[in-house]
């Protein structure tokens, strides 16, 4: 009897459209051609294998996450040797794109140790000389570039669109007839723009940033950006992609088809206020590029 | 006390006293800071310089109503704070014990203003623990001994310059996590939402370099602010202004010493407000820096040190006192300026005989 009812439930499941899960690794599927680096809902998605990576409180250096966020991430990969690109998606009840007093921006990020190999560094953002690589998307990126492709207004006028502030100096007339003078006037009073800050001064209109760590609190951009990547978030669920280049050469280390390596995830609720060491994060988990 | 890094006292240590006496909640302070660093897209509802009613007034909202609440009993043996600070409250996997701050808390900055309560001739229509009095709480960063904020940032984005002790963000390396906004409990560190990255107050160090005082000091309506450098009790010098009614007179007090950042801006307490509630404030001296104030209109070294307040840009690190007039002196002790310690004074009949009208005098 039971025989029967396991080969009868075994029929319905593959009766059921759903992806092969892999509990022990990210498994990338080779494709050849172009990959969907800035879509999430693309069909290609639907032959890949999922990944369910087991996320859980930052608990290691203070900040450290108090209350627990999203516990699952479903991780799928795809590559065509000379990319790979990750569809990772999450439970998000809300969506936060510009961070302000009390709430900061919806974040996703992958993991890389420098050298790829079993010797892998501590999970936890690396350790001296043996470096992590980090691909990390933030919301907020990605809104800027999407508010300045639609032509709606920066960040202040789309949190308080009713604000109606009295005058700003880089306003002044005399300034008006010369953008050169009124840029120079603005960056004056936003001086993290005025001293490059990463975070602001980005290279591309990318929503995605390359990190270098070794270890706690040390997070730098690296000299260069490969990456590409795009989020949605829809019912309460975001899906993003994050994609990076095989070869990343001295600065971002090289990932082999067939060989093991390893990945790590992380995951940050804007509304619960986290950012930075306040997030989700899992243990290395390995990942490899299949050859077929 | 517990404190994340070890003791590091810079080479000399910003330090201001202000006189709440002489308060008139004008706010040109506010402006003076407003109009010189905060104009720009982001900063609309920043004040690095803010000026509060006591006891109902808060910018931002409840920020010490906030610490007062979660630190718990705040016990004193004598002078000795035997409570806990915000560094031994934190909350486990936390370095400080923070506040919550909502972008809603930076909307009201005056909330509370001019509101007292007190007794009315034939009694209130309700009843409040506070007597009939307010008074005016103007605020900068305290540029601390001990910063929170710089102890809660994960990236060291925050330093404390060995030069001057001024605490800055370095706006190249912050990434805007807002632990420095929540750690700081004098609710002294702002969240741009335009740039993503975390201000405060730089204590106009760009003036300090050149000798002269910050901005919210020179333009004080009240004159009730004086900058210069605060020494350690045993390093004290009596010729030193801030180090005189700090140490010397201890007239000047921390504000909320029991928070345990050691604040380098002093204050002079009210004198018409009552102890109870200046202890919790400024700490057991209170009723001690009430008297000496009251007294100073006998004492010419006091009264001749208040009135070097506001009457120079420059920054002031010495005085003396010469006959009827106050000195100030640079750092070797060379004049910058003197002022008349007694002002003449004249009483006026209260008809006038020319004109042929009555006078009065408010004033
Ligand atoms: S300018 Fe001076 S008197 Fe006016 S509110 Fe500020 S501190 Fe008070
Ligand atoms: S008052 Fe706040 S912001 Fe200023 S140094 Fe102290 S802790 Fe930092
Ligand atoms: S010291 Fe300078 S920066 Fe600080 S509040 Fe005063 S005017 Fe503003």
């Amino acid at each position: 009897m039971k025989t029967i009812l396991m080969i009868l439930l075994l029929v319905l499941m593959a009766g059921c459209r759903g992806p092969i899960i892999d509990t022990q690794q990210v498994p990338a599927k080779y494709v050849a051609g172009a990959l969907p680096t800035e879509d999430p809902a693309s069909g290609m998605w639907d032959d890949a294998p999922e990944h369910p990576a087991k996320m859980m409180v930052q608990d290691v250096t203070e900040p450290k996450l108090i209350e627990p966020g999203v516990s699952l991430l479903k991780v799928r990969a795809l590559h065509n040797k000379d990319w790979v690109v990750f569809r990772l998606e999450w439970d998000d009840p809300t969506q936060d794109l510009i961070p302000k007093s009390g709430s900061s921006s919806d974040a996703v990020a992958i993991q890389f140790p420098m050298r790829q190999g079993s010797d892998v560094p501590d999970p936890a953002m690396g350790e001296q000389n043996k470096g992590v690589r980090i691909w990390f998307w933030k919301s907020v990126w990605q809104d800027d570039d999407e508010r300045k492709k639609s032509g709606k207004g920066d960040r202040i006028s789309t949190l308080y669109p009713n604000a109606a502030p009295d005058h700003y100096p880089f306003e002044a007339e005399p300034l008006k007839k010369d953008a050169k003078a009124q840029t120079e006037a603005a960056r004056r009073y936003a001086p993290a723009r005025a001293s490059g800050n990463p975070i602001l001064v980005r290279p591309n209109s990318n929503p995605v940033q390359v990190l270098m760590a070794e270890g706690f609190g040390n997070t730098t951009p690296a000299g260069s950006q490969p990456s590409a990547g795009r989020g949605v978030w829809k019912s309460g669920k975001w899906m993003t992609t994050i994609a990076r280049p095989l070869k990343g050469g001295d600065e971002l280390g090289t990932l082999e088809p067939g060989k093991r390596g390893y990945i790590a995830f992380a995951i940050w609720d804007g509304a619960k206020q986290h950012t930075g060491s306040r997030k989700m994060r899992s243990g290395w988990v390995p990942f490899i590029l299949n050859e077929q | 006390m517990s404190y994340w890094y070890s003791e590091n006292r810079p080479q000399r240590q910003f330090g201001a006293v202000f006189d709440t006496n002489k308060c008139i909640e004008c706010q040109t302070c506010t402006l003076a800071c407003k109009t010189t660093w905060t104009t720009g897209r982001g900063q609309e509802f920043m004040l690095w310089n803010n000026v509060e009613t006591k006891p109902y007034g808060s910018y931002p909202l409840a920020w010490d109503l906030q610490v007062l609440s979660k630190l718990g009993p705040q016990t004193w043996e004598g002078d000795t704070y035997t409570g806990q600070t915000v560094f031994e409250a934190a909350p486990a996997g936390l370095r400080v014990l923070g506040s919550e701050r909502q972008s809603i808390d930076y909307n009201y900055p005056n909330v509370g203003e001019d509101e007292i309560l007190g007794k009315v001739d034939r009694g209130g229509s309700l009843s409040l623990p506070q007597e009939m009095w307010m008074f005016y709480l103007a605020r900068i960063c305290n540029h601390c001994t001990y910063p929170a904020c710089l102890e809660s940032c994960p990236r060291s984005s925050i330093y404390k310059r060995p030069e001057d002790g001024i605490v800055v963000i370095d706006q190249g390396r912050c990434r805007g996590y807002q632990e420095c906004v929540k750690a700081c409990p004098y609710g002294k560190v702002y969240f741009n939402p335009s740039t993503g990255t975390s201000e405060k107050c730089i204590a106009c160090f760009p003036k300090i370099e050149q000798g002269l005082q910050p901005q919210c000091f020179v333009n004080c309506i009240g004159k009730i602010r004086l900058q210069g450098w605060v020494s350690t009790p045993d390093k004290v010098k009596e010729d030193n202004p801030i180090d005189y009614l700090v140490h010397v007179r201890k007239m000047a007090l921390p504000l909320y010493p029991q928070f345990g950042l050691e604040p380098n801006v002093y204050y002079v307490p009210p004198v018409h407000v009552p102890d109870q509630f200046l202890f919790q404030m400024f700490g057991p001296g209170v009723t001690k820096a009430k008297e000496a104030y009251l007294n100073a209109k006998e004492d010419k070294t006091l009264k001749g040190l208040f009135a070097l307040f506001g009457c120079t840009e420059r920054t002031i690190p010495y005085f003396k006192i010469v006959g009827d007039y106050a000195v100030a002196l640079d750092d070797d002790r060379r004049e910058i300026v003197r002022v008349p310690i007694y002002e003449p004074v004249v009483v006026r009949k209260a008809q006038d005989r020319i004109y042929q009208i009555m006078r009065s005098n408010t004033t």
